[in-house]
């Protein structure tokens, strides 16, 4: 049963909760209830329940995006904080309730304690509720429209991006044909909104954060769309269940799944530097370089706006580690004792682990040098992955046919 | 984009202090720059006009706060050359050791800084750490952690505690492994050689006629030192060698900075362990020392930052006529746009982090 | 060179008098304000001093004092066999109505910001120096408060 199958029957089970309701209410307020049972009826009918379970649907992926967020900053602040040599975050549960015991003194006598230890959960709550109850400012030669805009674009593309990519065949909010062209596309609304809340603030450093985000996405996008056709040449398709199937059922020496890491290893390596690029993780994280332009394009932004581009920035980080996942890790694909999804899970955060080692032990780059990197070595070296997946894809099949060679790929 | 302003500072990530540095920028390229001081300027040379000479110990201490035995031993030099003190052998001693863990601390202070100017925070943190065993050493013989006023006119205030050189041993020992694993993590990581070479180049030449001394100056390949090249206390009879860098012919960039600051640390401490191997036994305090001076005297030292001159004049009072500090940022920071102009905005932190800029002392 | 050579060499140059040596290594004189530029301009090209350590300005009431310390750094002067630098003390003495100097911020760039600080806090004026602006104290601060006779409460609410 797929998801969407689920939220159909939710729909269902929901219309007949619904369906007196607005019946009762009909027979209530005669002269004004006949918008509200035309609305029972539309919801009745097959249309209305397909709505309906769209509905359920995104928002169970919404939900699922949100924990792993959390815990997405979670992991991030206590790998840091252990690179780092240091405790991380360690407010939790049960450290309130020790810390509780402690202040009423009905502490027991026989625990021995040297601090008050938790895993730091409730540091995102704390810091939730800060960014909530911070004023909102806006600077008063700012243009205030577009700087209302510019985090909006931000978010919202990035929580789209959220409801794109499938957990696993039957766990998908949606799943679209060109499913990953769509991702792409909705990546690279982001820059637009970095650019519009850098030229909106009226500020020199926002303005020059805006303006780096813009030369970035020159660089990176071309070598990064490179990188990923070389996938869809092997699988035939841009849905993404079609890429894992292929990927699941092609197999390597001594029956080993062969996923697309494996022959197009220069491929990965193109990518994962992109899509470092593309969400703006250190080493690229240029537009908001905190050296040299104090916070880049978010400089004037304060409150949940900020916590908005924060917010953002690691779901795009989430989304990223699974479209690569979907691309070159083989996906959902595991043995049988774990479920589909858990073994996805497991991959995207082993990707994100990565990067957070990744970031807390590089500089950043500049402006300069990530242009170069793009066009003259990444560029070059997503043609020779799309040349060896041509020679693979197309080329010695044809020769296998002709001088009976034996099948490798 | 056309030409702009862009002023950096007061309170600015890159300013390490409170400066101002306006930069031209056409695009992402500096075409000129604009360095602006005195937002912490505390008239210290005006303060000690009124004090007596022994009180003044306490000002320089306050000229930077990542070195102020340096500074407070600069001023404590001068005065003995004007008083003709002279100081017991182990007291000499002693501030060498003091000296030198000073300059330790303060390079890693710098060192601490530089990181998170290249987008690099865990640097900071490492550094930071190891700043810790240098300031705990500091703190053994003088009781404070940040300020010391140890050295006194005629010697220094306490001798050394017992069990002072294993624990001294120990930390360098200590400090000394974690440097071999700190070089796999920056002067052998791709991207920090990315940012760092070819970055705000100046010449030996240049770096002389503008007033650039100490590590930045030995960064381009000039072998002075001094302490080498003007000996004070005991570097003459100690065993060790100036260390100089360069990136090219008669050049050198922040790289090169870089690696003059690492090797300087160890070379400290191969100085201190060289201290503690010939250090004779004796008093610290010299038993007389005059309170009224008359005439003129200047001293320089080897600050952790550069070419430290005092030159005080004294009219005959126990209080100085005239004190003058010479810092040795005050010319690099005027040198600023030199080795500013033709790099990125991206470039600005990377070079003038790496120069150790310290604002207390630069606008006195 | 030895030093002593160059203690005979400068103590011959117009407009030099009371020349000595105070220490091992540093030659200290005194120039006429009229012959300095001259004499700095030979000091760098000649002899070497490629550094300019400190400016400082005394006020000697009534007169005012010019210190300028010089250091050669790559040893084209020596002190016998050892490794010392050799430094150069120029005294100039200035009147105390007409406090003007040559600027040497030509001739050694480090010289620039060490000749503003003197303008700032002493009041000495740098002919021919390219941007004499005060460099610690705001800019319409008044008075020069280094001096002698300066006083606070007088120019207190003025700025």
């Amino acid at each position: 049963m797929t998801l969407f199958g689920a939220c159909r029957i939710m729909a269902e089970l929901s219309i007949r909760i619904l369906i007196p309701i607005f019946e009762f209410q009909e027979g209530l307020f005669p002269p004004f209830s006949n918008p509200a049972g035309w609305f029972a009826d539309w919801l009745a009918t097959d249309g209305g329940l397909d709505t309906m379970a769209w509905f359920y649907a995104v928002n169970i992926a919404l939900m699922v995006g949100m924990t792993n967020l959390i815990l997405v900053i979670h992991l991030e602040r206590k790998i840091a904080a252990r690179i780092q040599d240091r405790r991380g975050p360690m407010l939790s549960f049960r450290s309130l309730r020790e810390v509780g015991e402690d202040l009423s003194g009905n502490a027991p006598s026989w625990k021995f304690k040297e601090n008050y230890s938790g895993i730091g959960i409730l540091q995102n709550v704390a810091d939730g509720i800060k960014a909530f109850t911070k004023e909102l400012i806006i600077p008063t030669k700012a243009d205030r429209f577009l700087f209302t805009m510019g985090p909006i674009i931000f978010i919202s593309s990035s929580v789209f991006l959220l409801a794109l990519f499938p957990l696993s065949d039957r766990f998908a909010a949606s799943s679209a044909p060109a499913g990953l062209m769509v991702i792409m596309a909705a990546f690279s609304i982001a820059p637009i909104g970095i650019l519009t809340s850098g030229w909106a603030s009226n500020n020199k450093y926002s303005m020059i954060g805006g303006m780096r985000s813009a030369a970035q996405l020159m660089s990176y996008e071309i070598p990064l769309l490179l990188s990923m056709a070389g996938v869809f040449l092997v699988a035939g398709s841009f849905d993404p269940v079609t890429i894992v199937e292929q990927q699941r059922e092609s197999t390597w020496l001594f029956g080993l799944p062969m996923w697309n890491i494996i022959p197009q290893f220069i491929g990965f390596v193109v990518f994962m530097v992109c899509i470092l690029a593309e969400v703006e993780r250190v080493p690229f994280d240029l537009p908001e370089a905190e050296a040299e332009l104090v916070e880049g394009w978010t400089t004037e932004y304060s409150g949940i706006r900020f916590m908005f581009f924060l917010m953002a920035e690691y779901i795009r980080g989430f989304a990223g580690a699974a479209v690569a996942t979907i691309l070159f890790l083989g996906g959902w694909a595991g043995p049988w004792p774990v479920p589909p999804e858990i073994w996805f899970l497991i991959k995207v955060y082993l990707i994100i682990i990565f990067w957070i080692f990744i970031r807390w032990s590089v500089p950043r780059i500049r402006t300069d040098q990530i242009l170069v990197l793009g066009w003259k070595k990444l560029l070059p070296l997503s043609l020779i992955n799309i040349l060896i997946v041509i020679f693979m894809v197309e080329i010695y099949p044809y020769f296998t046919a002709i001088v009976n060679l034996p099948e490798v790929f | 984009m056309a030409e702009m302003w862009i002023s950096m500072g007061p309170q600015h990530p890159m300013t390490h202090g409170l400066w101002t540095l306006k930069v031209k920028v056409d695009g992402e390229t500096i075409t000129d720059a604009d360095p602006e001081l005195g937002y912490l300027h505390r008239s210290v040379e005006k303060m000690g006009e009124r004090r007596k000479y022994f009180m003044n110990t306490t000002l320089p201490d306050r000229l930077c706060y990542a070195s102020s035995t340096t500074w407070t031993h600069c001023y404590v030099l001068t005065v003995e050359e004007l008083m003709n003190v002279e100081i017991p052998e182990r007291a000499k001693y002693v501030r060498t050791i003091m000296l030198e863990l000073q300059r330790l601390a303060s390079h890693l202070m710098w060192a601490g800084s530089y990181m998170p100017d290249l987008g690099h925070i865990t640097g900071a943190l490492y550094f930071w750490r190891d700043r810790e065993l240098f300031l705990n050493l500091l703190e053994v013989p003088s009781g404070s952690r940040l300020l010391y006023n140890y050295i006194r006119i005629g010697g220094v205030k306490r001798d050394l505690p017992d069990g002072f050189v294993e624990k001294a041993e120990r930390v360098m020992k200590l400090f000394e492994q974690r440097l071999d694993e700190y070089s796999d993590l920056f002067e052998n990581s791709k991207i920090f050689r990315m940012r760092t070479e070819d970055v705000g180049k100046f010449t030996a030449a240049q770096a002389q006629n503008l007033g650039i001394t100490g590590p930045n100056m030995r960064g381009c390949g000039t072998k002075f030192d001094l302490r080498r090249n003007d000996p004070y206390e005991i570097y003459e009879e100690i065993d060790w060698d100036i260390q100089t860098r360069e990136a090219g012919p008669g050049y050198g960039d922040c790289f090169s900075r870089y690696m003059v600051r690492i090797d300087e640390m160890k070379e400290s401490m191969r100085i201190i362990r060289d201290c503690f191997k010939k250090m004779p036994k004796g008093p610290t305090l010299a038993s007389t020392i005059p309170v009224r001076a008359q005439g003129e005297a200047f001293r320089r030292t080897e600050d952790s930052r550069g070419e430290a001159l005092m030159y005080i004049v004294g009219d005959g009072t126990d209080r100085p006529y005239r004190w003058k500090i010479k810092s040795p940022m005050f010319t690099t920071i005027s040198a600023a746009p030199h080795y500013l102009k033709g790099y990125k905005v991206a470039d600005i932190p990377a070079i003038m982090g790496s120069v150790d800029i310290c604002i207390g002392e630069t606008d006195k | 060179m030895e030093i002593k050579e160059l203690m005979q060499e400068l103590s011959a140059f117009k407009g030099v008098s009371n020349a000595s040596m105070i220490r091992d290594n540093v030659v200290k004189l005194d120039i006429d304000k009229n012959s300095s530029k001259e004499f700095f301009t030979k000091l760098r090209d000649d002899f070497g001093f490629e550094h300019c350590s400190l400016i400082t300005a005394i006020d000697n009431q009534p007169e005012f004092e010019l210190v300028y310390h010089f250091t050669s750094i790559n040893k084209s002067v020596t002190v016998g066999s050892t490794d010392m630098s050799v430094m150069t003390e120029v005294h100039v003495f200035l009147e105390r109505d007409t406090p003007t100097i040559e600027s040497i911020s030509d001739l050694w760039g480090g010289a620039n910001w060490h000749e503003r600080e003197a303008f700032d806090l002493m009041g000495i004026y740098f002919v021919g120096h390219p941007d004499l602006r005060r460099v610690l104290l705001p800019e319409g601060f008044a008075g020069h408060p280094l001096r002698k006779d300066y006083v606070y409460e007088i120019h207190e609410e003025e700025w």
